[in-house]
């Protein structure tokens, strides 16, 4: 009975089921293959990881933690500590995000609140070319062109005002160079701008239009709407945001190298050349003769790799709140 | 009433100064966007001629062009993308589609967003690990994968953000003519999906063609000619990164003229994969 | 005593009728929670049967055990035995590509693929067989005939299958199907996204096809379901309340709940 009904269909069903073993197998290897890729994203970061301890080996096992608190850094006598790269990464990064935030919510409070709508978009776009310019642009513009108006009016402006004030006096102390801790500050701060803004400017966009209209409905100002419902609604994302910048801002390497100075050491004034991790990497990889020297260098690279994973790790995880809220 | 009449009075000041500082804020960024290209326009044009596309970078003091640069520039950058786009695509194909559900995909996501706002330099120093230190000396293929490393994040996020727009109505349309999974996902998801998917692409051209950090210490740099992937290639950033920082004028001329070829390079890539995906949104 | 009452009606009609797809003591679960309750039912061959309850009741997760699409989903599972021709194809040895190319579907919401009209219904072809091009063309406009397109496509086969109108589009997703060579077409609220007239089109196409194919359609609307099928099933909170000849389910119920529901009591 079976035998007779198979014969009927036999050739075209045999085909059929050729088809699917063959179907299984593409579908098997197609999968693994994604998967694998999946796989190697995480493999990627780990071998980051990994080799920059292996690298950074013999400068850690030699130094230890002083690493982190010596502020020499002499290939001559092979003796290398991390803390200036490591106060210049972090006084340039801050300064420079106290200066982007305010102006960056400030952008996205004008797309969102103020801007004519047709000028909405273009103005959005340009904002956000701003961030894929390359960061060398940016370093070649502030050495010929920032560096030296700053050096020749702004500077020499602060150093007259401030130089009886204590205090003040040894932030802006001279001589003015142009280059230097600020300068670096300065350019980073236009460099994270952009991202600051466009994030901010998603997270406004994820505010419900019932709650904006509801406050303007009781007669509340655009800025009372903005202070009091737009930034406590988007309060986590707008962090993530600044986060994301301060994470760009601390690993950012061209755009500072050009206007650093690369000066190993710690200075009062903002005005005084200084270094920050990645600079003094680009600057000197490959010039560095010596095991030590180059572990000592693979070191601060690792010194920044941490520091960013963590700022980059609260910064997606303070996003990923957002996105789950606006997802539900 | 004339107390209630001030507070509105007073209010309505705050909120004319603090919309008035915003309407700055913009100018000022748009002020710099303006600034840093009149900058550069100014400055690069001055110096493009034929010569800068026909010769070679010169030694200090002459004259010459940018063509092993723009060449080992194009050729690392070609690279990086055919090495890192088809990783991108399916690992971002695993985790909208096979593994959207699995706990991997989370992991990975969070990692590759790390991985795509991680500095550039590490990367650098990553495949100096990897390769420079191992095979004894700087090479053009080095640069190429370390490129390649930075175009994996960017593509995986854009495929799989791509193809989680893509309605699961089609994948069970698909599915349910007898379709095996990867068909489906060749024939109907990356179709859907195309315009977004090479979007993510473009811009991870316009990311990569003007990284330096990354080339620094693998490609190094060539002052000539060189198609020899296993030796020191030049590129258009290192060039700039190089010329610029030096006392000559001919070479800083050069990397102003470089840098205008990269940045118009890099916002004419941004642009077009923009437009790609904007009509989409317009539909 | 539920589940008798559809057995009852086996009974009687399947002296009659052979049928195509007989649900055997199936449960269906979302996760943890039971989203079907011991269904038992058998679908006779070439008739139109139709599911019928208010949103929530089951009627689509039956649809969707039938084919097993519920496969794409992580946590979804499906107890109990669904035989078709008197093979259970819930068995884990059922190959569910070659189970999809016997059972065809057609979606709430038009599907068509990103691809020109013609290569809507040749990709589905091409998959099993290797034919040549006269023969693919053949194919595919024997399908867009009996989806009964045809006529407003022939002109543009190549253009873009989404530049179609809604309507078209379902029948598009129709001739798709049919195209395949399924021997059971399942067809989940086909008309719900669709203006009156395309509705009646559709409705019509139904009920050419029931000459050729075993035809299963889910719908939230009843005169739809009463106009198009032979045999319905009404569905309640997961279970089956009652299965029985279409006019004996909109004219004399056996239960109260069925009652209740098509007299738009609740639903």
């Amino acid at each position: 009975m079976t035998a007779v009904s198979e014969a009927v269909t036999s050739s075209a069903l045999r085909a059929r089921e050729a088809t699917v073993r063959r179907f299984a197998f593409t579908d098997m290897v197609f999968r693994a293959a994604t998967r694998a890729s999946a796989i190697l994203v995480l493999v990627l970061l780990g071998g980051v990881a990994i080799s920059l301890v292996a690298g950074s080996w013999e400068a850690l096992s030699k130094f230890g933690l002083n690493f982190l608190t010596t502020e020499a850094w002499n290939p001559v006598t092979e003796n290398f500590g991390a803390l200036a790269p490591i106060y210049g990464t972090v006084v340039t990064s801050a300064i420079a995000i106290i200066i982007a935030v305010p102006i960056g919510i400030g952008i996205a409070v004008f797309l969102t609140e103020l801007c004519p709508r047709p000028l909405r978009r273009p103005i959005g776009i340009a904002v956000e070319l701003l961030a894929g310019i390359p960061s060398i642009i940016y370093g070649i513009w502030g050495l010929f062109v920032f560096a030296p108006f700053l050096q020749t009016t702004i500077q020499p402006f602060i150093i007259n005002i401030f130089h009886s004030v204590p205090g003040l006096n040894s932030l802006f102390a001279g001589p003015p160079y142009g280059i230097g801790l600020l300068t670096s500050s300065l350019i980073l701060a236009i460099m994270v701008l952009p991202f600051i803004t466009s994030i901010t400017k998603d997270v406004f966009d994820t505010v419900p239009a019932v709650l904006k209209e509801s406050a303007y409905g009781i007669g509340c100002t655009t800025w009372e709407v903005t202070r009091r419902v737009v930034i406590p609604y988007t309060r986590v994302g707008i962090m993530g945001g600044v986060m994301l910048g301060l994470g760009r801002a601390l690993g950012e390497t061209m755009a500072v190298t050009f206007v650093i100075g690369n000066a190993h050491r710690i200075s009062a004034s903002l005005f005084a050349p200084g270094t920050t991790i990645s600079a003094t990497i680009a600057n000197e990889f490959t010039e560095a003769d010596g095991a030590l020297y180059t572990s000592s260098l693979v070191a601060l690279g690792l010194i920044l790799f941490i520091i960013t994973f963590i700022i980059l790790a609260i910064a997606r995880y303070m996003l990923l709140r957002i996105d789950s809220r606006t997802g539900a | 009433m004339s107390t209630a009449a001030s507070l509105h009075q007073s209010r309505k000041r705050k909120n004319a100064v603090m919309m008035a500082l915003c309407v700055i804020a913009a100018g000022i960024g748009l002020a710099w966007l303006a600034l840093i290209l009149g900058a550069l326009i100014y400055k690069g044009l001055s110096g493009v001629s034929l010569s800068v596309f026909t010769q070679m970078t010169p030694p200090p003091g002459d004259a010459g062009g940018l063509l092993n640069a723009i060449y080992g520039s194009i050729i690392m950058t070609i690279i990086g993308i055919v090495v890192g786009t088809p990783i991108g695509v399916l690992a971002g194909t695993y985790m909208a589609e096979y593994g959207r559900f699995s706990r991997l995909t989370t992991v990975v996501r969070f990692i590759n967003d790390i991985l795509l706002s991680a500095p550039s330099i590490i990367v650098g120093l990553f495949v100096y690990e990897l390769m420079v230190r191992p095979m004894g000396h700087f090479s053009a293929i080095a640069g190429a994968v370390a490129l390649s490393i930075l175009v994996i994040p960017v593509v995986v996020r854009t495929t799989e953000d791509m193809l989680n727009l893509v309605p699961n109505a089609l994948r069970e349309a698909g599915t349910a003519i007898g379709a095996p999974r990867w068909v489906v996902i060749r024939s109907v998801a990356y179709r859907a999906a195309l315009s977004g998917i090479v979007t993510g692409i473009l811009l991870a051209i316009a990311r990569i063609s003007g990284e330096t950090a990354p080339l620094l210490f693998t490609a190094l740099n060539n002052q000539f000619w060189s198609s020899n992937l296993n030796a020191p290639m030049a590129s258009l950033p290192v060039t700039i990164f190089q010329f610029a920082l030096s006392p000559y004028e001919e070479w800083q001329q050069l990397a102003w003229t470089g840098a205008l070829i990269i940045t118009l390079t890099v916002l004419g890539l941004s642009i077009f994969a923009r437009s790609l995906t904007g009509r989409r949104e317009d539909r | 005593m539920k589940p008798m009452l559809s057995t009852d009606l086996n009974v009687t009609d399947t002296a009659v009728e052979k049928a195509k797809i007989e649900v055997k003591n199936l449960n269906f679960y979302y996760g943890q929670s039971k989203a079907l309750k011991d269904i038992n039912l058998s679908l006779p061959e070439r008739s139109v049967t139709a599911f019928i309850g208010p949103s929530g009741c089951g009627k689509s997760t039956l649809l969707r055990v039938l084919n097993r699409i519920y496969e794409l989903y992580p946590k979804q599972s499906a107890e109990g035995q669904v035989l078709l021709d008197g093979k259970n194809i819930l068995d884990r040895s059922q190959d569910l590509n070659l189970l999809r190319t016997k059972i065809g579907m057609v979606f709430q919401k038009p599907t068509p693929f990103p691809m020109s009209i013609y290569e809507n219904i040749a990709f589905g072809v091409r998959l099993y067989e290797k034919i040549s091009k006269a023969e693919m063309d053949n194919r595919v406009e024997q399908a867009l005939k009996r989806a009964a397109l045809w006529n407003e496509v022939k002109d543009k086969l190549n253009a873009s299958g989404q530049s179609l109108s809604g309507g078209q589009q379902q029948r598009l997703c129709i001739a798709r199907t049919v195209a395949v060579k399924p021997e059971v077409i399942l067809l989940d609220e086909p008309a719900s996204a669709l203006d009156p007239l395309s509705t009646a089109k559709i409705e019509e196409l139904i009920d050419e096809l029931q000459a050729d194919y075993t035809i299963v359609i889910v719908t939230h609307n009843m005169q739809q379901a009463a106009r198009v099928s032979r045999q319905t099933a009404f569905m309640y909170l997961g279970e089956l309340v009652e299965f029985d000849r279409t006019e004996k389910i909109f004219t004399s119920p056996r239960e109260k709940r069925t009652q209740d529901y098509i007299t738009g009591r609740f639903g």
